[in-house]
């Protein structure tokens, strides 16, 4: 009789959302039954506010169950395959959309090839497998996954194993994780990312710091010795834009992870520079300047030809915090155009035009809405706030062209969730989450899906969030078959 | 004989203006060297050592006093300016210690200062750096409305990230809500109003 050990599938984890009741309960089943996510059913909370509810993106997926079959290695590199297959499967926990059945007795394989029998009996739908190779100082990770229903290999991937001890290996593996993912679903992973973000530290300066997508590797980034704030990731991942005071003023810098070399965007003009974020191109930042003798607005730099000042939009308003749509056609932004104390969240063609507001504005409710961050999907754009005056701020999705529907994530008995920023798969968000009382203390991650929640970074004061895209083809070499 | 008791005093009085005395303070009097000692006595040149003492006395509490209001002038044109809750407007009770800050700027013409504008923690910190980046511009507004230059002032936000008072409370917050004044420019050439 083989004994698996069952990892909790998505929605097994308690969370206040689900004691509050807005999600269908899920059920965890033992062997050979299979649990299946029920589709997040709507939920209106607030009834007050028609069109905006407590609810999750309805994607109707079912949690299917992923086995890993025990990664195998060369006599005396057992340790090194044990590391491997722990990473991946809490990747493959974390990315929410499995069941996964991990931590199998070895003597359960039997020779090298699969058999489906078998891995159909435990209850798999899909099957990972592993296994390290060594060639003189070459070290990889072999990876496949079957389709145990069709009895098919449905990816495999060859990936070069740096030293067990640095973040490089861990990165591989991550890459071979989110490889898993797409193979099984079809849909990108997000394991091969980073998290950057802005460290409080010593004598009330912030430094940026980052951090990998399950939590491990965490180290500061800049030693300005001042404000660093707002980092924004380069759409290759290789670079970070953000607002730094090391002149005495805010300008907008951008480091270079690889030379760890960092240039300023010029200042023409006085005023402040913030809140940068790069346009799909890569090269081209757009970013805000404020209090510039009433002139302030929404500005892009082309940073790669380090020339072309042009105005997106200018006025005697607030206009800021922008965020590209992935074909680099619009732009989302928060203006407090509508009064003072009520920013709100609009979009406009990337290069300026009329705006439209996206956030749930009610003339009489003075809601408050910043920080909006446009969905790697496109479809949908993530930001927070609150809907009254007073109140927590919660995470809010806009799904954008489909009549606009506005999603909470967030429940509203769990403090100041803020700054939401989306993983490259494009259903993951972190936010930053405190007591709404002095900074935040931690950085969450939420399923958009399942409103599976866990917390990346804590016991720490933190602030602006900003998920890489994928970095699998920056840290490995990946070879598809 | 008085001459060693007022040699003494004379010395004295001249050691103080000359301490009193800053780098850019016009240079008092200096009194004139003592009588030889074996001449007698001389009801003019005393008369006339007197006058001068009395003069070095009167100049070092001029000095003395200008310093002390160049002094309360430049703690005027530092104070800081506190606002209302997500609000950039000046308050009333905020404007004389503004309309002070304007008679020390007309009279102290190479006078430059940078506006820092802060915010309380509450709200999004984006959005209070705009907040800090509006109160920074109100207040060069109201020095701009008053006649005074505005290519005199630089003006820049921190937002919520340099509170004055750490701590969560009503009152901190509204300590914590506020314009800051630094001198840039002319710090020693800072004249009280109603002077030169």
């Amino acid at each position: 009789m083989i004994g698996p050990r069952i990892s909790p599938g998505p929605g097994s984890h308690s969370s206040p959302r689900r004691a509050a009741g807005a999600l269908a309960a899920f059920v965890a089943v033992a062997l050979p039954l299979l649990s299946l996510a029920a589709p997040a059913k709507a939920q209106v909370v607030e009834d007050r506010f028609p069109g905006v509810s407590l609810e999750l993106i309805s994607e109707g997926t079912r949690a299917l169950p992923f086995a890993i079959q025990p990664f195998a290695a060369p006599p005396g590199r057992e340790d090194l395959a044990q590391r491997a297959e722990n990473i991946a499967a809490r990747n493959l926990r974390y990315s929410n959309r499995f069941q996964v059945l991990d931590s199998l007795p070895s003597s359960i394989t039997r020779g090298s090839e699969v058999d489906y029998a078998l891995w159909d009996q435990v209850g798999a739908a899909f099957l990972l497998t592993g296994r390290i190779e060594v060639s003189g100082n070459r070290v990889e990770l072999v990876t496949e996954v079957h389709d145990v229903i069709y009895r098919e290999r449905r990816g495999q991937g060859r990936f070069a194993l740096p030293g067990v001890d640095t973040p490089e290996f861990r990165m591989a593996v991550h890459a071979a994780s989110d490889a898993a993912v797409e193979w099984a679903t079809g849909e990108p992973g997000m394991a091969a990312s980073r998290i950057v973000f802005s460290r409080l530290g010593e004598g009330g300066n912030r430094e940026l710091w980052v951090v990998d997508s399950d939590g491990e590797n965490l180290r500061r980034l800049t030693n300005h010795g001042n404000l660093a704030l707002t980092p924004a990731w380069s759409p290759d991942g290789r670079r970070i834009a953000f607002t730094s005071f090391v002149s005495g003023l805010p300008r907008i810098y951008e480091l270079d992870l690889a030379t760890n070399r960092e240039r300023q965007v010029p200042a023409p003009r006085s005023g402040d520079y913030i809140t940068p974020a790069y346009a799909p191109d890569g090269q081209t930042l757009a970013f805000a300047i404020t209090g510039s003798s009433g002139r302030s607005g929404l500005y892009t730099y082309n940073i790669g030809r380090e020339c072309c000042f042009t105005t997106l939009i200018e006025s005697r308003n607030e206009d800021l915090s922008p965020t590209f749509s992935p074909d680099g056609r619009r732009i989302a932004f928060m203006s407090n155009r509508l009064g003072v104390g009520a920013p709100q969240i609009y979009l406009m063609p990337a290069g300026g035009g009329q705006a439209e507001i996206l956030s749930p504005y009610r003339f009489d409710r003075r809601g408050y809405y910043s920080s909006p961050d446009w969905s790697p999907r496109g479809d949908r754009v993530a930001y927070y706030g609150r809907i009254d005056r007073i109140g927590w701020h919660q995470i809010l999705i806009s799904e954008v062209g489909r009549g606009n529907r506005i999603l909470q994530l967030t429940p509203n008995q769990s403090g100041n969730n803020e700054d939401p920023s989306w993983a490259p798969d494009g259903r993951h968000l972190v936010f930053t989450n405190g007591s709404g009382r002095g900074g935040a203390t931690s950085l969450r991650i939420v399923d958009a899906v399942t409103g599976n929640t866990r917390t990346l970074v804590s016991g720490m004061d933190v602030k602006y969030p900003d998920w890489s895209p994928s970095l699998a083809r920056l840290v490995t070499a990946v070879d598809d078959r | 004989m008085h001459f060693p008791r007022l040699f003494m005093v004379a010395a004295v009085i001249s050691a103080v203006s000359v301490s009193a005395c800053r780098r850019d303070a016009p240079e008092p009097p200096a009194p004139p060297p003592p009588p030889p000692a074996q001449a007698g006595p001389d009801m003019d040149s005393l008369r006339a050592y007197q006058d001068s003492v009395a003069r070095a006395q009167e100049a070092a509490r001029a000095e003395a006093e200008r310093q002390r209001r160049v002094e309360a002038a430049r703690a005027t044109l530092t104070a800081m300016v506190n606002f209302d809750y997500d609000d950039s407007s000046i308050r009333s009770d905020m404007e004389p210690i503004l309309r002070q800050k304007v008679e020390i700027l007309r009279a102290s013409p190479n006078v430059r200062l940078r506006l820092e504008g802060h915010t309380d923690e509450r709200g999004s910190g984006e959005y209070n750096l705009a907040l800090g980046s509006r109160r920074a511009q109100s207040v060069l507004n109201f020095f701009r409305d008053s006649g005074i230059s505005e290519n005199r002032f630089e003006t820049t936000s921190y937002g919520e990230e340099r509170p004055l008072v750490n701590r969560s409370d009503e009152a901190a917050w509204a300590q914590n809500r506020r314009v800051e004044f630094a001198i840039i420019a002319g710090n020693d050439q800072i004249n009280p109003p109603g002077q030169d």
